[in-house]
């Protein structure tokens, strides 16, 4: 469904992803794990449209979408849940979560939507007149996954999500993700706390410095040395 | 998963503690209150008219640049120039169009003249707005990242420079305005005398700024224009098409502007520098009420048109400029947010 080819990346000068290679097929639940500054949020971006390759493709559906503008890809199928969330602070709940159906026009498919967004995180449904900027920080995240749901995408970039989060919030994040890909969701998460996500992932990819160190099914990733050693602490 | 009921902190003092925190606000809103009872007591009735009618204008302008400021981060010195461009073809459609109907009386198209005349206005500002940002705006928006406000700013001084230039020499200085656009005898009503053209500019005003207020909070490409004005990136995570609602922005607010020139041309005849004052003022309430805050820019334009009568009142008509403007330099020295503040992002960024 996804598919990164040989992809150079980075910002001016600064090149960050170094032939990056990774492919996400339909339904599955992808992690993307490493240290800090090994290029998983640029991966993202570069797959969302705020970064353009240097080199490489990157594919989805079976179309190029290297080089089209955010909201190009956006409408093609892919939400993108960054780091900052990017919310509308000053709007409410409700009004952020119809704007992330912006492009759909299928008000059926909208209201569907928004009662699985509702079901997913009932504080939501609670909260839908408060202004976002006003919530705390784990109901801005569920906010956020909520926005790209909204969208009925058919793949979901994620970004972080338990960062900063309350471990019981992080769980209720996660514990939601996972019900989003049961559903049917291809979603591509990028994640620090590598062991829940190789504990609810298919597969995942280790990037080091900008290339990818490792992949692997979840569960042997799980079991490998290395990855015990250098981000599990065993 | 249940929610978990957080218990809400009980609120005391709301009031105290609201002024604590809207200080600016709440001063404002008793100058506002002193000052109308002030001029009612002194004037009467007459000069509520008249700081309604300077109000709806002021706020129809402000609201134009406090969008275009919001939305595309320009700080858009040529705001005044589409009140001029409004005002001229207004003037154009409307002379001829007059000359033509008064050979031929008939009530029903006499009256349709200026209305029809407004609505070119209208068109060739939104048309004007829509070629002054691909052609000017879209380019520079490619071209430069840093430095934005900046040159923004610099491009329409010049543009204004240009237009203002422009005219003069294809059109010329001259005073080109309509005594009044309907000719009928004022209306009476609470014991004050209205032009008829007063009452019909007041209430394009009002519902202009209604319908443009129902259009940005209820519908899709409203509330885009907000998401945009926001978080830009996240309006285009969600498929916003950033380049298309900036084009709509620049636009609307264009054609707002002329809307005012065209209505209120027997007021302010058109020449090309007739646009200098409603710039300067639609700016001062915009600074006034926080940029980029569109809500404000409303009680904005009627705070600065109160404040202005207030002045032809109590202190003198040369003194209409300046008095507002000192009171605006206080209050920025004090609040330099505006009364209202804002949350427009090119104000948290710089």
């Amino acid at each position: 469904m996804l598919e990164i080819k040989a992809v150079d990346a980075g910002y001016d000068f600064l090149q960050v992803l170094w032939d990056v290679s990774l492919n996400v097929e339909e339904r599955e639940f992808v992690a993307l794990v490493g240290p800090n500054g090994a290029g998983k949020t640029t991966t993202l971006r570069t797959v969302a449209g705020l970064l353009k390759p240097m080199s490489g493709s990157v594919i989805f559906g079976g179309k190029s979408i290297a080089g089209l503008k955010v909201h190009e890809i956006t409408r093609m199928g892919i939400a993108y849940v960054s780091e900052g969330l990017n919310l509308f602070t000053n709007m409410t709940v409700y009004e952020n979560l119809l704007l992330g159906a912006y492009a759909s026009h299928d008000k059926k498919q909208r209201d569907d939507s928004l009662a699985y967004v509702f079901h997913l995180f009932p504080r939501m449904e609670e909260r839908s007149k408060q202004l976002a900027g006003l919530m705390s920080g784990g109901e801005r995240k569920m906010l956020a996954i909520g926005r790209g749901i909204m969208s009925n995408p058919r793949l979901l970039l994620v970004d972080e999500p338990s960062l900063g989060l309350a471990p019981y919030l992080a769980h209720e994040v996660f514990h939601a993700l996972r019900a989003l890909n049961e559903k049917g969701v291809t979603i591509l998460l990028v994640e620090q706390n590598v062991h829940i996500t190789l504990e609810i992932t298919h597969r995942a990819y280790v990037l080091e410095q900008g290339r990818v160190a490792l992949e692997g099914p979840s569960r042997d990733l799980k079991q490998n040395e290395y990855v015990r050693k250098a981000y599990m602490g065993i | 998963m249940t929610a978990t009921t957080v218990p809400q902190p009980v609120r005391r003092g709301g009031l105290v503690q609201s002024f604590r925190k809207h200080t600016a606000t709440w001063i404002a809103a008793a100058v506002c209150v002193f000052l109308t009872l002030m001029i009612g007591v002194a004037a009467g009735p007459t000069q509520f008219v008249n700081t309604l009618v300077t109000g709806g204008m002021w706020a129809l302008m402000s609201v134009g640049l406090a969008l275009i400021f919001g939305v595309m981060n320009i700080p858009h010195f040529a705001h005044g120039e589409s009140f001029m461009i409004g005002a001229m073809v207004a003037y154009f459609v409307y002379t001829p169009l007059n000359a033509l109907v008064q050979k031929h009386p008939n009530g029903v198209l006499i009256a349709l003249v200026p209305f029809v005349s407004m609505a070119v206005a209208t068109l060739a500002g939104a048309l004007l707005g829509l070629l002054v940002d691909r052609l000017l705006f879209a380019p520079l928006r490619r071209r430069s990242r840093e430095g934005w406000v900046m040159n923004a700013f610099l491009l329409t001084v010049g543009l204004s420079f240009v237009l203002v230039n422009g005219a003069t020499l294809t059109i010329g200085p001259n005073f080109r305005g309509v005594p009044r656009y309907f000719d009928v005898p004022p209306l009476q009503f609470l014991g004050v005398r209205v032009t008829v053209d007063r009452v019909v500019a007041f209430a394009i005003a009002i519902v202009v700024i209604a319908i443009l207020w129902v259009f940005l909070q209820r519908s899709n490409t409203g509330r885009a224009i907000r998401a945009v004005s926001q978080d830009e990136s996240g309006a285009q995570m969600v498929g916003i098409n950033l380049e298309g609602i900036q084009m709509l922005t620049f636009s609307l607010a264009t054609a707002t502007a002329a809307l005012a020139g065209a209505s209120l041309l027997f007021m302010f005849p058109a020449y090309p520098t007739v646009g200098l004052k409603p710039l300067y003022f639609s700016w001062y309430v915009v600074m006034l009420v926080g940029m980029g805050n569109v809500p404000g820019a409303i009680i904005g334009g009627f705070i600065v048109a109160l404040l202005q009568t207030a002045t032809q009142q109590f202190v003198g008509m040369a003194w209409e400029d300046v008095i507002p403007t000192a009171l605006m330099i206080a209050l920025l020295l004090v609040a330099p947010s505006g009364i209202f503040g804002s949350d427009v992002k090119g104000i948290q960024e710089q």
